[in-house]
Parts: C-alpha cells; structure tokens; sequence
C-alpha cells in the first residue's frame, strides 16, 4: 500500500495556490477532517455523484489520530471491501476484569466460538494511521478529492448560511453550498463558529495510550490466541485508574499490544495526572506481565467525548452538518467505548442526506433533516440516550464501584475458596456476608442493584 | 493482598516523548488568553492535565506558565482541563506537529 499516496501528488490534487484558477463552487461539499466521519461522508457523497473536497490538517490521513483499538465494522463493512483493509487482529476474547490497588483482580472472560467466524462480530482492532489512510484512499478512488497538510480555520458566511470554509492556505478560502463537520473531538472550527458549545470539563475525558512491540508468538502465548484472533481486555477499579472515573484497557494488535487509560479530564485537574495514573496501571501485576520485555514504540493521546445524548449539539444548519466526534457521538457507558461505529454511521447518513438535499438544489437546514431524523432512528442515538444516565450514576457512586465493590470482590472470592477445615457453607456465607457489607446491606444491595440494572439491560 | 512487584522498569517522560515523531511547525501553537489570569490561578491545572509536560509553572513566573509546544501530542486536554478556559489552541500551522506513526 503507498503510504504517501497523498503526499506524493498521485492523487487528484489542488494546490490551493495563488495560481490556482478558482475554486469556489467546484465541489457540491467540503468535508473538514478525514477521520472516520468525514471519510465516510466523502465515501458517501462521491459514490451518490458528487465533487466532494476531503481536508485533512495531517500531511496524510491518521497521521493525528489516536484511539484505543477496536473499530466496529458493521456499517464500515456494508461500504467498503474490508477484507483489503490493514486490519491487525480480530477480537476473539473480551475480558472485564475489576482490579484493587493492592494487586488483586477479578476476571469475567467470554470467548463465543462464533466470533472465530467473519464478520467477527465485526470487531477488529486497528491501527489508526494505517487504516484511516486506506479508508480515505477508498473514498478517493470513488471520486472524492483528498488535500492533506491544509487546515480549516473557519466557516465563511452569507447571512445566516454557511458557504464554505477558510483555510490556511494563501488565498485559501473555498465556498461550496454544504460543509461537513468532522473535526473530532477537539472541534475548534465547530466551536468557533457557533455550531457547538465547548464541552463541559466534566463531559470530556483524557486517553493516554502506549504500544508496545512483541513478537507475534509471544502476543499469542500470552493472550492464549491463534491465527488472526485477538483479545480486549478492559480494567475497572482503584488498580486501573485510581480514584478516577474511568478505565484502562490493553487490545492486541497483529505484533504490538496497546495499552491505556481513559478517565476525566475532571478527575486530572483534580491532581492524579495521566502519566502517573498510565505508569500505576501498567505496573499492575495483573497488567505487567503482559508488557514484560516489550519495547516502548509510541506514546500517544487524545480526549474522548463522553457528554452523551444530552451533551449532543444541532447536527444541522443552513449550509453544514455536524457529524461524528464534533458531534458528540461517542458511547462510552464503562463496558462499552464505541465512537468508530458511531462516527461511520453518522458520516454516512449525512452523506445520504447531503446528495438528496443537493439533488433539489437546496442546503438548508430543512433540506439536510433526513440527517438527524436517519441518525435518530439508528443505534447511534438510542444507545446514547439509553446510557444517557450512567456517567451520573458512577460519578456519585465511584467509591462504592471502584474501591469498596473490587476489593469486597476479592475478599469474597478468596473467603469462598480458602482451603482449611471449615466448612464450604461458612466459607460461601462469610463471602456473601463481605459483598453485602460492602454493599451496604441488603437494602443497599437492592438499591444499587436498581441503579444499575439497566447496565446490562 | 499482594505482594507481586511491579515489572515495568521505571520510564520517565522524557523517554516516552522520545518514541513520538514530530514535524516542528516553528511558532507556538498553544498560549494563554490573559496573563493575569494565571498569575491570580493557584491550581495550575493545565500542568496537572497535560501528559505530555508541556504546561510548566517554575519559580519567579508569576505564576504564568512556560510552554513546551514541541511536545505537544495535540490531544486537546489542556483546553479543557484549565477552568477559566485561559488556554489558547490552535491547530500547527500546515500539518506541522506531532505524526503519530501507529495511532
Ligand atoms: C484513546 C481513545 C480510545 C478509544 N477507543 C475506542 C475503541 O476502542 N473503539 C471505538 O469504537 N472507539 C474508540 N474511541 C473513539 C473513536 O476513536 C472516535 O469516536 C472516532 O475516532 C471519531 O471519529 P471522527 O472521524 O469523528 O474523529 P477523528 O477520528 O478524531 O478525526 C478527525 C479528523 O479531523 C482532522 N481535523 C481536525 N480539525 C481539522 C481542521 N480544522 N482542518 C482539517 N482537518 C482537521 C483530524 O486531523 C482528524 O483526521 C476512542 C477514542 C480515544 C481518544
Ligand atoms: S492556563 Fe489556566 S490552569 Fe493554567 S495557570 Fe493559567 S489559568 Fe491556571
Ligand atoms: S494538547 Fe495535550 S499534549 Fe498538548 S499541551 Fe495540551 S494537554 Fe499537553
């Protein structure tokens, strides 16, 4: 695969110079960002026919990206032949496993014999530099025009309506009669321009990650894999991220393994700061003997959205649509953090809408609804707002969930399973007795139990 | 309890800035909106938030932070983590900055 298509002028390509005839109107849309979003969106509109201009600030699509590792493929894969795709490993394995600061950990591990078969579930882990470029290869070999190492700075306005964007190019303003949104998570442009507020501090969280290289044999012994399957595993507790609310995960790639943290930017400001949160997880002893002897190739972060449905600006104006990250449009409910599937999703019905809309010859935000109305009706939003309670929940619950819940845990498994001559029945009662303490007694046991029921639901 | 030791030698920052690739754009892409701000700021949470060290408060700055913008991974963090939103971000002028070379 050319991993400079972009830079090295094989692709349909602008210069965005002085001596550049004029380019306003050229492109039917101007999409900002060439991440998951906007590249399905280009996708998406090149395939329905029209010009459609992809901006990327990076001197190559991925090369400013940074995420955990699992892409979702269900919508990606109805897009794009995904079997050429640089995937590294399929995700055979998912593991919960809650840990305390004194070293203990308690493991739920599912590996269902049908995500051996494609699509896998449609999970695979990824790295971002390697597959963002492919994809906006892809969009580019359907039509679209991919210009990397070019900023957007602003929207241009007539009125109300936005009619194109300013770059920092020389003579770098472009009009086209819609723009697409898709900035990500630090959505300068969207901000700037009134589209979106700033995120609260509380509703953004900070993801510091590392990958570590290994040989591929040692990956597979370790994670008991074979092949191309792969495994996630995803922390809770006082071992994972402190007194934080968050977590930390470690994903395996094809000949590296990536391993982080995610928690509130809130919980940072308060004085546990990521490096030392990073360096306490990885010095887990139920994490370091996974990392032991591997090299340090790169370390990396980025903040995640995770203000939910309510934190989800207006995905629609007069002349632009919001889609992805910059959107809002991540899932991060403690068990799940999915924002890829949601950001492809959301790319492409805005796509869809963008060619209906542009078929009338309109770009109102009356003309693009289908968009939200299409985003609503998916899984996009009804899983956000179903989650839509859990951030508050955990916050207000974190000692119980993070401290007293992993360490009762351990406690009583260690009580259930000690070996010595009391009976099983007092061992089974005395660790029942230290979930429930923990708990705060039955009735306590019954409230949480409440609280949380929708967790699994 | 446990009494298994950690295996993860010691890392300092520096030695995990040093496995990111950068492409320097020059000029600073990150500031401060109002000094005095930060001169009256007692938190420095800017400092705290960032991951990549960054954001310094030394001795005898009035309280104003030093900027280490070569080693900024742009994640963002910082914009958000300072509370009276003092923090000036803007993206390096023309793909310039951090090339993360995995993602
Ligand atoms: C640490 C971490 C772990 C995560 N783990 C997972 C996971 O395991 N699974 C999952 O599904 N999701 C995960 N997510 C969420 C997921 O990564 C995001 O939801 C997804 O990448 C969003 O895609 P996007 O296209 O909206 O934004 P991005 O992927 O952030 O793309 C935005 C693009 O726009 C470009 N850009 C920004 N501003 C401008 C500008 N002004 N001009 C030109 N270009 C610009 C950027 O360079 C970038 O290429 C994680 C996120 C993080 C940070
Ligand atoms: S940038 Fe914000 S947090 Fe940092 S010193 Fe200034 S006011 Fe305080
Ligand atoms: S963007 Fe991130 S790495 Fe850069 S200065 Fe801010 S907090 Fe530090």
């Amino acid at each position: 695969m050319s991993a400079d298509g972009a830079e090295s002028g094989e692709l349909k390509q602008p210069t965005l110079q002085s001596e550049t005839p004029d380019y306003n109107d050229a492109y039917d849309a101007i999409v900002v960002g060439a991440g998951l979003a906007g590249t399905a969106a280009a996708l998406t509109m090149a395939r329905e026919g029209l010009d459609v201009l992809l901006l990327e600030r990076g001197p190559a699509p991925g090369t400013k990206n940074v995420f955990g590792g699992v892409l979702y493929t269900p919508t990606i894969r109805e897009l794009v032949d995904i079997d050429d795709a640089p995937m590294e490993r399929y995700i055979a394995e998912k593991r919960f496993s809650m840990l305390t600061s004194d070293g203990d950990e308690t493991a739920v591990s599912i590996r269902p014999g049908a995500w051996h078969d494609e699509p896998h579930n449609d999970s695979y882990t990824v790295l971002r530099r390697r597959f963002d470029e492919w994809f906006a290869k892809q969009a580019v070999e359907a039509g679209a025009t991919l210009v990397t190492e070019t900023t957007v700075t602003g929207v241009l306005r007539d009125g109300q309506t936005i009619v194109g964007v300013e770059t920092d190019r020389p003579n770098g303003e472009l009009r086209a009669p819609v723009v697409v949104l898709a900035e990500g998570a630090n959505s300068l442009v969207s901000e700037a321009a009134d589209l979106k507020e700033r995120p609260d501090r509380e509703d953004v969280a900070v993801s510091v990650k590392e990958v570590f290289k290994l040989d591929r044999e040692t990956i597979d012994d370790r994670f008991r894999l074979d092949g191309d399957a792969g495994a996630a595993y995803h922390y809770f507790g006082e071992g994972a991220v402190g007194q934080a609310v968050g977590g930390g995960f470690v994903y395996t790639n094809k000949r590296t393994i990536s391993v982080g943290i995610a928690y509130r930017i809130e919980d940072a400001a308060q004085g546990q700061t990521p490096e030392e949160t990073l360096d306490a997880f990885e010095s887990h002893p139920a994490v370091a003997p996974l990392i032991r002897g591997a090299r340090r190739t790169e370390y990396a972060a980025h903040v995640i959205p995770e203000g939910g449905a309510k934190a989800m600006p207006d995905l629609v104006h007069d002349g632009a649509v919001v889609v992805g990250d910059a959107a809002g449009l991540v899932l991060n409910s403690g068990v799940h953090l999915e924002g890829t599937n949601m950001a492809v999703e959301s790319g492409y019905h805005a796509g869809k809408a963008i060619a209906a809309a542009l078929e009338d010859d309109r770009s109102d935000e009356s003309a693009l609804v289908a968009y939200p109305r299409d985003l609503e009706q998916s899984f996009v939003v009804e899983n956000l707002r179903h989650y839509d309670w859990f951030q508050g929940t955990i916050a207000d619950d974190r000692q119980f969930l993070f401290e007293d819940l992993p360490r009762a845990l351990a406690d009583a498994e260690t009580e259930y399973f000690k070996m010595d001559r009391t009976s099983k029945d007092e061992h089974t009662d005395a660790a029942r007795d230290r979930l429930l303490e923990a708990a705060g007694g039955w009735f306590g046991a019954a409230k949480r139990a409440w609280r949380f029921r929708r967790m699994l639901s | 309890m446990s009494t298994v030791q950690p295996h993860v030698p010691d890392v300092s920052i520096e030695d995990r800035l040093y496995t990111v690739k950068y492409r320097d754009a020059g000029e600073s892409h990150l500031g401060i909106k109002n000094a005095d701000v930060c001169t009256d700021c007692t938190t420095n949470e800017c400092e705290q938030v960032c991951p990549a060290a960054v954001w310094t408060v030394e001795e005898g700055s009035n309280g104003v932070p030093s900027i280490a913008y070569e080693n900024c991974l742009e994640c963002g963090t910082c914009r958000f983590g300072c509370p009276s939103d003092n923090v000036e971000w803007t993206y390096p002028k023309t793909g310039g900055g951090v090339v993360f070379k995995q993602g």
